[in-house]
Order: structure tokens, then C-alpha cells, then sequence
């Protein structure tokens, strides 16, 4: 099913490693450029950036393509006749993907990336055009209309599948959260229907994910699990699940009449049996994305709290949840480096790779610049005479609308 | 069963990791020490949650500043001056206690921080140092509400503490402080247009990356440079972009886009940081986009210029990632 061959992606994951191997002192140069001959894939690659931009002039291009078609042989066409084209289209885009990857060897190259993303987007929007004229989430949508984002996550998850692009995993699980909503109205019952179609997905991929060890398709099934285990936690959060979600956790909770009372305060159990699960398993698994998983819902649980009970928020409690996990991360750093060797049931906090140290370097750079900007909160309406915060103009916070 | 499921079944070359290393090993590639720690390493024996750590400290320094802000900011008149500026002033002197006492002797050359913490103390001082100020000048408007000059001394001072606890948050903070100074200082201006703006980002720029260039060729952190370079290149774009938007007198900016994209995208691949060829792309794309569309009002004409120029930037970047661009 998988357009790639297995040994070469591994082959591919080995020259990585070389790499941060022989930039960590752990091979000497010799071995590297020896062991790095062994190391060549047919596949052809390219660095972040490249594959970014090539991902943007491929949307472009293809997009205005789609849009000089329509102009100039379509003057006065039907919604149908727009639908069939577009639909022509998706087939286009995919085929040509499949190409790029079968004659030209691209991988992750921004260029078969984009044909695929737009293959999808020109499906969705050719059977929304060509079978339901109806505007989609109307008070009164066609039966069948759920066909639209099916077609799309089923679609989503070939490509995946075939490609093994990890955000079309992701748009497949968007998909999935609009298809509860023509089965039926009550958001109970939406939420637990994404919630299932999440477990199921969750089951399948922890079954499949069980025959690999330290290869490379283990890191990918790593990260679908990771956002399986994302996905399933934001459709119980009912505090989070919501189109206004900054009024709700800013400015009041989410009435728990909107749902039925067991329901709401079944998924309040559910947010705080959650986090300690994944944590577990990702713990267990030694998966990365597992644990930051865990490690995120765990906020959400604390931050989400306050509203689901009903509770008013205190400007200090952002401060307390601070002191928390600085408090949590300077405790296991702390055990961690108390254990023979720095090593506490395979665990260390030393660094290990080299690519740790480049994120920190990039994400120190850029994050110093942003959060100045956002660490300060509009202040509250009831002082006005005291009036601080915005940091507007950068300068670490000391901004211009005091 | 699918390839991805088997692959050991279907492809006689596939070899995982650990498989290879010891391949290596048997043919001397490698020392049986060598194998042993990489195979460890690639099992996950030991995991290292140094990023995870790191990024939990980054988020609680980060909440808890937020959340001293926002009591401040809501609490001072019933709290009082004297406990509000307690409170900072004590936190600010623990922090830079903290980080004077626990600091390695100033080097030029890049020097790790003595602990995990370290880095993150440094922040939390320099982001309620900014709280503190902003306090001051609001309740007892020492300055009368100059504004950029406390922006400017913010800036001298991160520039002083970045490069002496060699700290790249710092560091951008300082460069943010002093892009605040330049811009705060032109609203002060009669009449401050965007033409004022663009000379002043220019003028930032120049500065920046002459002090920047100046630091590097000296050897003082020459590894701060990177960020020297990709903060002058963003600013440097956008401001000669907006000149390219204007409706008249916009061929001088166009030329100068020109001349940087050209020098950005030698800079980025001689020394192969990619960054620049991207900024290269982009913004000489939309620069040179905005000056051929301008006015045009057929359709088909506009459309079959993006197609046509799309696909020879693709063309021309495919070209540059064989030639350049292949490793990650």
C-alpha cells in the first residue's frame, strides 16, 4: 500500500542519525563519511525550508491552474458542471502526486506534498459543488451530505496510508469532527461519537503499532497515536470544544445545563482520568509524542478546571499553574540526575542528540521575540485607572499602552 | 499484509538501525563501544527528556510572568506600591542573584549555561525587570511617559546580560526592545508616515547588522550572529516590501528588494542556511508579483501569470535543492 519502500526510508533515517551521531562526537569524521556511503537512498529529499516553499509554489501554481480553467473554457457554468471538473481535478492532483513519487522518487520534497493536500481539497469541494447544492451546515442539509467530509477523511486517510504524511492523519480527524453533526443534534451525542471514532482509531493504530520496534514506521504510527490520544481528550473536554473558546475560559464557564448532567460531569471525570493514562503510556512506551500529549492534556485539565466547575478565575491563578510546572520540571530534573549515572528507570535528563540542542537554539531565538507580546493579558475593565499590559511594541513587555 | 506492516517479509535489504549497526560492527565500521552506545541510544536506553524538561520550564516561567502581570495590573491600588514594588524588586534581585553568583567566567567564545535553570532565571529577571518598569512609570511617571527611553535602556541592559550569560532569549528580547525604541520613537514625531517607518527599519537594520557583523568578525559570540542575520533579513524585507506597495516612486525599493534577495539567496546557499533562500523566494516573489500585476484587470491574464511563474520558481528551486539543498 505504501508508495515508499521500507528499506529506503530506513535507509534515509540512518543517514539522520549518522549525522547527529557525528555532530555529537559520537562517530569521528572518518567513520562518518565511511559509514555515510552506506547510507544512500534513491529517494530524493531536501532540507525544511526548500520543502516549505516548494509546498507553496506547488498551492499556487496548481491553484491558479484550477482557476484558469474555469475562466477561460467555462464562462457561464452550472455548480454541477464546476463540481465534475473540480472532482477531475482531485483525480489530476492525485495522479500527479503518485508520479512525483513513483518516476521522480520525491520524498518529502513540498512538491507531491502539495499535489496530494490540493487532491483533497478539490474532492470536498467538487462533491460539495456537483452533488449538494444545498450550503453545507444549513438548517436543512441534504441526507447524504455527511458524504462530503466522509469522502474527505476516508480520502485523507489513503493518503496517509500511501504517502505516509502525518497531517493528512490530522485532516482526516478534522473531518471526522463534522460528520456527527448530520447524524444528529445533540452535542452529546457528537461529542461521543468523535470520541469513538477516535478510541477506534486508536485501537487499530496501538494493534499495528505493536509489530514494529525501533524502525522508522514506529516514529509514524508514534504520531498519529499522539494525536489520537490529542483528539479523544479535546472531544470530552467540553470546556474546550467549543467555537468561543476564549470567552468560555476567560470569561465564564460553559453552562452544564447546555448538556445533560450526567453526561457533563462524566467527561469532568473523564479530563482528569485522562492525562495520567496517556502519561503512563507514553512513559511506558518511551514515546516522545506520547508523553508531550500527555503533558499538554494534563494543562488542559488544570486550565479547564476553574470553568467546568463553575469557579471565577483569579488573575493569579496563570502564576500558580507557573510555579506548578516549573516546580514539576525542576522536581524530575532533579531525581532524574539523583540516579546512578543520571538514570532513573531509562531515563535521564542529560541531552542525548543534537537536534534537541538545535530546537532550543531556533525556538529560544524566535520565541524571545513573541513572547514579550503575550505574556501580559489586556487588563480587567473593573481598574481602569490602573491600566497596563499589551507590550505593543516589544520591548519585553514594557509596551506603549500603559 | 501491507509493506509498511511487514517490511522485513517483503524487502531483503530492509534493515533497521539496529540491524545495521551491527553490520557495522562486524565489518570494524564501528568499535564494539561505539555499537553498544548507539544501539542503546537507539532503543530509547536511556530516553532523554531534556526537550520536554526545557519546554516545561519555558511554559511555567512563561505563566507565571503572565500571571504577575495580570495581578499587578489588576490588583496594585488595592496591594499598594510599596508590597507591589516589594515583590518585584525581590524577585528581580533573587533572579539576578542567582545568575551573577551561579555565571562561568565571561568568555568570548559560547559558553553552556552552569544548569538547566540558569537560562530560564535569566528570562523570568529580564521579563519582570519590563513589569517593574512598566509599574513605575505608570504610577509615579518618573519619565513623563518617555517611553522610548526606558525602551532604549531596556535594550542596553538585555544586550548586557545576552552577552554576558550568553543567552539567545535574551538576546531577541534586546532586539525587540531596541526595534520598540526605533518605532516609539517615530509616533513622537509631528508626522510620522509610513515613509518614516521604512527609513527607520532601515536604519535599525543597518545598525543591527553592522554591530552584529562587527561582533562576529571580532569573535565576541559569534554564534549570536544567526540571530543577528535572521532578524535583520525579516525586518530588511518587510520594510523594503512596503515601499514596493506604494503607488509612486516604488522602483527604488523594487531595486533594493531586488539587490537583497539577490544577496540573500547567495548568502544562503554559499553558506547553506536555507532560511535565506526561502526569504529570497518569498518576498521577491511578492514584491516582484505586486510590480508586474499592478493594474491588471484580465482575469485570465493575472491567473496564467501565476501559473507561469509558479512553475519557474519551481522549476528553479528544484534545481537549486539538487544542486544545494539536499541534506536536512
Amino acid at each position: 500500500m505504501r508508495l515508499y519502500d521500507a528499506s529506503s526510508e530506513e535507509t534515509l533515517r540512518a543517514r539522520k542519525l549518522l549525522a547527529d551521531w557525528a555532530g555529537e562526537g559520537m562517530l569521528t569524521q572518518q567513520q562518518y563519511r565511511r559509514l555515510e556511503q552506506e547510507t544512500v537512498s534513491e529517494l530524493r529529499t531536501t532540507n525544511i525550508f526548500l520543502r516549505l516553499i516548494l509546498f507553496l509554489f506547488t498551492v499556487i501554481g496548481v491553484g491558479a491552474a484550477a482557476a484558469l480553467f474555469f475562466v477561460v473554457f467555462l464562462s457561464s457554468p452550472s455548480e454541477q458542471g464546476i463540481g465534475i471538473f473540480l472532482l477531475i481535478f482531485a483525480v489530476l492532483c492525485y495522479a500527479a502526486a503518485e508520479v512525483a513519487v513513483s518516476q521522480a522518487r520525491l520524498y518529502r520534497y513540498g512538491i507531491e506534498e502539495a499535489l496530494a493536500v490540493c487532491s483533497v481539497a478539490f474532492l470536498c469541494a467538487g462533491m460539495q459543488a456537483a452533488f449538494f447544492r444545498v450550503a453545507p451546515y444549513s438548517p436543512k442539509p441534504n441526507g447524504f451530505q455527511f458524504l462530503v467530509p466522509a469522502a474527505g477523511a476516508v480520502f485523507s486517510l489513503w493518503i496517509w496510508r500511501r504517502f505516509g504524511f502525518w497531517y493528512a492523519f490530522l485532516a482526516a480527524m478534522v473531518f471526522a469532527v463534522f460528520l456527527p453533526g448530520y447524524w444528529t443534534s445533540s452535542h452529546s451525542a457528537q461529542h461521543m461519537i468523535v470520541a469513538l471514532f477516535y478510541a477506534i482509531g486508536l485501537i487499530a493504530v496501538a494493534a499495528v503499532r505493536s509489530r514494529h520496534h525501533f524502525d522508522c514506521v514506529e516514529d509514524d504510527y508514534s504520531l498519529v497515536e499522539a494525536l489520537l490520544w490529542l483528539g479523544i481528550y479535546l472531544a470530552i473536554n467540553l470546556q474546550l470544544s467549543s467555537l468561543d473558546l476564549g470567552a468560555r475560559l476567560w470569561g465564564g464557564s460553559r453552562a452544564a445545563s447546555e448538556f445533560a448532567r450526567p453526561f457533563y460531569w462524566t467527561t469532568w471525570v473523564l479530563i482528569w482520568v485522562l492525562p495520567p493514562v496517556v502519561l503512563a503510556r507514553g512513559v511506558r512506551q518511551k514515546d516522545r509524542f506520547v508523553i508531550a500529549v500527555g503533558a499538554i492534556v494534563a494543562v488542559l485539565t488544570l486550565v479547564t478546571n476553574k470553568p467546568y466547575l463553575g469557579w471565577p478565575r483569579h488573575t493569579w491563578d496563570p502564576a500558580l499553574l507557573g510555579i506548578l510546572l516549573t516546580g514539576v520540571a525542576w522536581f524530575i530534573r532533579r531525581w532524574l540526575a539523583r540516579g546512578p549515572g543520571g538514570i532513573r528507570g531509562g531515563f535521564t535528563a542529560a541531552r542525548l542528540s543534537g537536534k534537541d540542542k538545535q530546537w532550543l537554539n531556533a525556538s529560544s531565538a524566535v520565541l524571545g521575540l513573541v513572547t514579550p507580546q503575550s505574556i501580559t493579558p489586556s487588563p480587567q475593565a473593573t481598574n481602569a485607572d490602573v491600566h497596563f499590559g499589551g507590550g505593543a511594541s516589544g520591548g519585553g513587555g514594557a509596551g506603549g499602552d500603559f | 499484509m501491507l509493506a509498511t506492516d511487514m517490511p522485513s517479509q517483503q524487502n531483503e535489504d530492509f534493515m533497521t538501525i539496529l540491524a545495521r549497526l551491527e553490520h557495522w560492527r562486524e565489518q570494524g565500521a564501528i568499535s564494539p563501544e561505539q555499537h553498544s552506545h548507539l544501539a542503546s541510544l537507539c532503543r530509547g536506553e536511556p530516553f532523554s527528556l531534556f526537550l520536554e524538561l526545557n519546554v516545561l520550564l519555558y511554559a511555567g516561567v512563561l505563566a507565571f510572568v503572565a500571571g504577575l502581570g495580570w495581578t499587578v495590573a489588576t490588583w496594585s491600588q488595592q496591594l499598594g506600591d510599596v508590597l507591589v514594588l516589594a515583590i518585584l524588586s525581590a524577585i528581580l534581585a533573587v533572579c539576578f542573584w542567582y545568575c551573577f553568583s551561579r555565571a562561568p567566567a565571561w568568555s568570548l567564545a559560547q559558553t553552556p549555561a552552569p544548569s538547566v535553570l540558569f537560562d530560564y532565571v535569566l528570562y523570568l529577571g529580564s521579563l519582570v525587570w519590563c513589569i517593574e518598569l512598566a509599574y513605575l512609570e505608570n504610577r509615579f511617571h518618573v519619565l513623563s511617559g518617555q517611553w522610548d527611553f526606558y525602551l532604549l535602556a531596556t535594550a542596553v541592559f538585555f544586550f548586557f546580560l545576552a552577552y554576558r550569560f550568553d543567552n539567545r532569549f535574551v538576546l531577541s528580547l534586546a532586539l525587540s526592545s531596541l526595534a520598540g525604541w526605533f518605532g516609539l520613537t517615530i509616533s513622537h514625531w509631528p508626522s510620522h508616515q509610513d515613509s518614516a517607518y521604512r527609513q527607520c527599519a532601515l536604519l535599525y537594520c543597518l545598525l543591527v547588522g553592522l554591530g552584529g557583523v562587527l561582533l562576529e568578525k571580532r569573535g565576541v559570540k559569534p554564534h549570536f550572529f544567526g540571530t543577528y542575520l535572521n532578524i535583520v533579513a525579516n525586518v530588511l524585507f518587510w520594510a523594503l516590501l512596503s515601499g514596493v506597495f506604494n503607488r509612486q516612486g516604488y522602483w527604488v525599493w523594487f531595486l533594493a528588494l531586488l539587490l537583497a534577495c539577490g544577496a540573500s539567496l547567495a548568502w544562503g546557499l554559499t553558506r547553506r542556511q536555507f532560511a535565506f533562500v526561502a526569504y529570497a523566494a518569498v518576498y521577491g516573489y511578492v514584491g516582484v508579483s505586486s510590480i508586474l500585476i499592478r493594474g491588471m484587470t484580465d482575469a485570465i491574464i493575472v491567473l496564467g501569470y501565476f501559473v507561469f511563474t509558479a512553475v519557474a520558481m519551481l522549476v528553479a528551486l528544484v534545481q537549486i535543492a539538487r544542486h544545494f539543498g539536499r541534506q536536512e
